[in-house]
């Protein structure tokens, strides 16, 4: 990673520049070489990332529940409040008793996307693979895909759709103009600002932590040429760590938020507004 | 590095890139980086479907598991303090009835001792008067028969000073015998008509 970024950022000019950014940002986020390829499928470090993301989750649910002590470890209680955060504050909190039926999905939700994030400011792996859009996207569409069917399948196309685009307790006057709102904001823009709420978060808080330790380790190292200088090196190398505290809270925070706009959709879709 | 084909960006500067002072021509603008790519999307999917298919089948279940078996297992040690409870209140009723006869006998055997006391106290009372009765009715009888006595004395000592003064107003001896059973009878008429 440490070498990616040297790489991404190796024509730094530090003598004339106070910050080295990469000449093309995608740099940053595309690490496209494969190291093999199956047909179209290349599997690169951010596909290798998503499975280990995944094995990583299925290790932390399999040793967290597994043994069901009444007397659990520190791991497990660890574990087991994350997963009760989830089941009773999010799916039972927000949904009501039918939650249970969505905390699977939630609970699948939310630790993706945690260990996804997480791995931001993982060492060594300083990566979030949800700052790729293929992962905020595809949750975003299958939350939509749930909610949306949710709503059709319990309050059927006329209660769900038509009293949604065509309300009845707004004046006639407005009442096109707010079933437009309605149609655009549900249906449309719910899974866009999904997605991009958390790809935009995990975009941010890399760039911010991989140009700041990047530029850090660079002037420090050039210290030779630049002198004094190098002392801008130690600032952006503080002030990074500085984010990689707050990225902390970030990571955590997205997971949370993604889940439970999740769980507050589905629950709209249940019992749509009169 | 080398780039999948279709991820190569070059729409325009972006100020990030601009601030680097790099070329404006050769920079990406990163709205690429909205664009899934392939590989990645069916990472994701398969990565995703996967977890989902263990969270439902198994972590769920497991969790719901552990919740009933804790729930029992505190239902279980609430019916248990409950039993001990019910218990503790059927030795206490029975420690409460042991003490309440206990209180009965106790009062029973100082009733018992009470009227035992009253009994004696009565016996020795009367028992007492009986006495106290028996020695002044003994004191009376001796009074009286000290009485008859000293009366007698004195009748006797009465006939024999009266015979000897009518001996000396007739001067000669007096029959002592007729004379002693006269004055008696005298006597004795004075005491009846008295």
């Amino acid at each position: 990673m440490r070498d990616a970024l040297i790489l991404a950022v190796s024509g730094c000019d530090v003598k004339n520049e106070v910050i080295c950014a990469p000449t093309d940002v995608n740099e940053l986020f595309e690490f496209t070489d494969p190291l093999f390829s199956i047909g179209g499928f290349h599997f690169t470090r951010t596909v290798f990332l998503i499975f280990a993301a995944m094995l990583i989750v299925l290790g932390v649910l399999f040793f967290g529940l597994r043994r069901q002590r009444l007397v659990p470890s520190k791991f497990e209680v660890v574990v087991e409040s994350m997963v009760g955060f989830v089941r009773d504050d999010i799916a039972k909190g927000v949904i009501g008793p039918a939650g249970a039926k969505y905390l699977p999905y939630l609970l699948s939700l939310f630790f993706f996307i945690l260990v996804g994030n997480l791995f931001e400011i993982t060492p060594f792996v300083n990566f979030p693979i949800t700052s790729r859009m293929a992962l905020p996207a595809f949750m975003a569409i299958v939350t939509w895909a749930v909610f949306v069917v949710v709503g059709f399948a319990k309050n059927g196309f006329k209660h769900y759709f038509i009293d949604a685009i065509w309300p009845k307790s707004v004046p006639i006057a407005l009442r096109w103009l707010v079933g437009i709102i309605e149609l655009v904001s549900i249906f449309v823009l719910r899974p866009i600002t999904l997605a991009v709420r958390l790809f935009a978060n995990m975009v941010a808080g890399h760039l911010m932590l991989t140009l700041l330790l990047a530029s850090g380790v660079i002037f420090v190292s050039n210290i030779g040429d630049i002198g004094l200088k190098a002392g801008i090196g130690v600032v952006w190398f503080v002030f990074g760590l500085g984010i990689f505290v707050f990225e902390v809270v970030v990571a955590v925070l997205q997971a949370y938020i993604f889940t439970l706009l999740s769980a507050v959709y589905i629950q709209t879709s249940l019992e749509p507004a009169h | 590095m080398m780039k999948a084909p279709g991820m190569r960006f070059t729409m325009g500067a972006s100020p990030l890139v601009l601030a680097a002072g790099e070329e404006a021509e050769s920079g990406s603008s990163g709205l690429g980086l909205l664009i899934p790519e392939t590989s990645e999307l069916i990472a994701g999917i398969i990565a995703f479907a996967i977890i989902f298919f263990f969270v439902w089948r198994w972590a769920v279940p497991a969790m719901s598991a552990a919740l009933a078996r804790r729930q029992e297992a505190e239902r279980s040690r609430l019916e248990a303090a409950e039993q001990a409870r019910q218990e503790a209140e059927q030795s206490a009723a029975k420690y409460r009835g042991q003490l309440a006869g206990a209180r009965d006998e106790a009062a029973r055997i100082v009733e018992e001792a009470r009227q035992a006391a009253e009994g004696v106290r009565a016996e020795t009372i009367s028992r007492a008067q009986q006495e106290a009765e028996d020695i002044v009715s003994r004191a009376r009888e001796e009074a009286a028969a000290e009485s008859g006595r000293a009366l007698e004395a004195a009748r006797q000592e009465v006939a024999n000073l009266s015979i000897d003064l009518a001996e000396k107003v007739v001067g000669q001896a007096l029959d002592r015998e007729t004379q002693m059973g006269l004055i008696d009878d005298y006597l004795e008429e004075l005491e009846s008509s008295r």
